[in-house]
């Protein structure tokens, strides 16, 4: 027995998809207004996957625990007491603040070992960690929020929770790097 | 009261996977680098990357929560044939990879259309995008399906490895393409 259909698949998933397209689109514009710092500093690019790619997986991460916790029940959605809400937190936290640094300090590098000078490398490399770290916090609150959402309107969080993280934190990604290059002054 | 998670072993496990997934996002991030000519002539087209790449990894997303839930049910056989319940799937993820990639051609045009960004014509954005679409759809819906599959037979969940992994692969795998298609279009 076949269970699956073409037809269903596609109908299903286009709005969703659609909806995800519109918002990225948001993305990509403030990309190409921002094409003069671009094409000035090419090097940007390279940081934009990265940033985006990482909140991506970092909101994914903590909405795959969120949403098994409030199915097995370990979880209520609400925020005082508890205690499962603050580890996943805190952990979040944790794993972001080392991959930032992380991949802050070997983007200095690279950029120094293309021919960038020390200030300059540092001062990218520093947009980077900022940019990480605000989107971070941004992530956060919008997977518990869009968690508990879905969850108390009877929607399964499972569907709803990793596409909305990933296309908001695309938009949010780009405009914390814009943000955080034009704070540090590059 | 006990701490109801493990927020080291979060940790650890997040980190590890995130690092890697960070090493493939930087080589993305330099694809996109060596595409700074293009975007700087062709005003507009960086519009389409953030859209191309939230597709892609909805899409594949999608699949592969499919293909873990029908491997962990039963109704997919772990076995490389073309069954009908994979040729269902695999035709369902291109056919909507090449519908949603059409539309965000058209959007993007829409987009620089009304913030005057415009440089590059609707037919070259939409056959780009198309192009891009398609190419790294067929690659990645296969490669979903490998990963799947090989990820059952170890005994891995599918759903916790595939989405992942495809998410930061769909990355790097649709940058190189979007690259390939801008060449072979314009």
């Amino acid at each position: 027995m076949v269970v699956y259909s073409i037809k269903r698949i596609v109908l299903q998933s286009l709005p969703v998809l659609t909806a995800g397209i519109i918002i990225a689109l948001a993305a990509g514009h403030l990309l190409n207004s921002s094409m003069v710092e671009i094409s000035e500093i090419p090097l940007i690019l390279m940081m934009i996957p990265l940033v985006n790619g990482l909140g991506g997986n970092l909101g994914s991460i903590l909405g795959a625990r969120l949403t098994s916790a409030l199915h097995v029940g370990t979880l209520k959605p609400r925020l005082r007491g508890q205690w499962v809400l603050r580890g996943n937190i805190a952990a979040t936290a944790i794993i972001s603040f080392a991959i930032y640094s992380i991949m802050g300090m070997f983007l200095l590098a690279i950029f120094h070992i293309t021919g960038i000078s020390v200030a300059h490398s540092l001062s990218l490399a520093l947009a980077f960690f900022i940019a990480g770290m605000a989107l971070s916090v941004a992530i956060i609150f919008i997977t518990i929020a869009s968690a508990f959402v879905s969850f108390k309107g009877g929607l399964d969080p499972d569907n709803v929770v990793i596409p909305i993280v990933t296309a908001v934190g695309d938009v949010l990604g780009v405009t914390c790097l814009m943000l955080a290059i034009k704070i540090v002054g590059v | 009261m006990a701490r109801a998670v493990d927020v080291r072993s979060v940790v650890v496990q997040g980190l590890s996977i995130l690092v890697i997934c960070a090493f493939i996002e930087l080589g993305a991030g330099i694809i996109l680098v060596g595409m700074t000519d293009y975007f700087t002539a062709l005003l507009g087209l960086i519009v389409m990357v953030p859209p191309l790449l939230g597709l892609r990894g909805n899409i594949n997303g999608a699949l592969a929560s499919r293909l873990g839930t029908g491997l962990n049910t039963g109704m997919i056989k772990p076995r490389l044939k073309l069954s009908q319940g994979i040729k269902i799937n695999l035709a369902s993820s291109l056919i909507l990879s090449i519908i949603a990639s059409a539309m965000i051609g058209v959007f993007s045009f829409v987009v620089n259309l009304i913030t005057g960004a415009q440089i590059i014509g609707l037919i070259q954005l939409v056959s780009i995008a198309v192009l891009a679409g398609l190419m790294s759809g067929l690659i990645l819906a296969s490669l979903t399906v490998l990963v799947a599959i090989f990820a059952f037979k170890r005994g891995w969940d599918p759903d916790n490895l595939t989405a992942p992994f495809m998410a930061t692969v769909g990355d790097f795998v649709t940058i190189l393409c979007i690259y390939l298609a801008v060449f072979l279009v314009i």
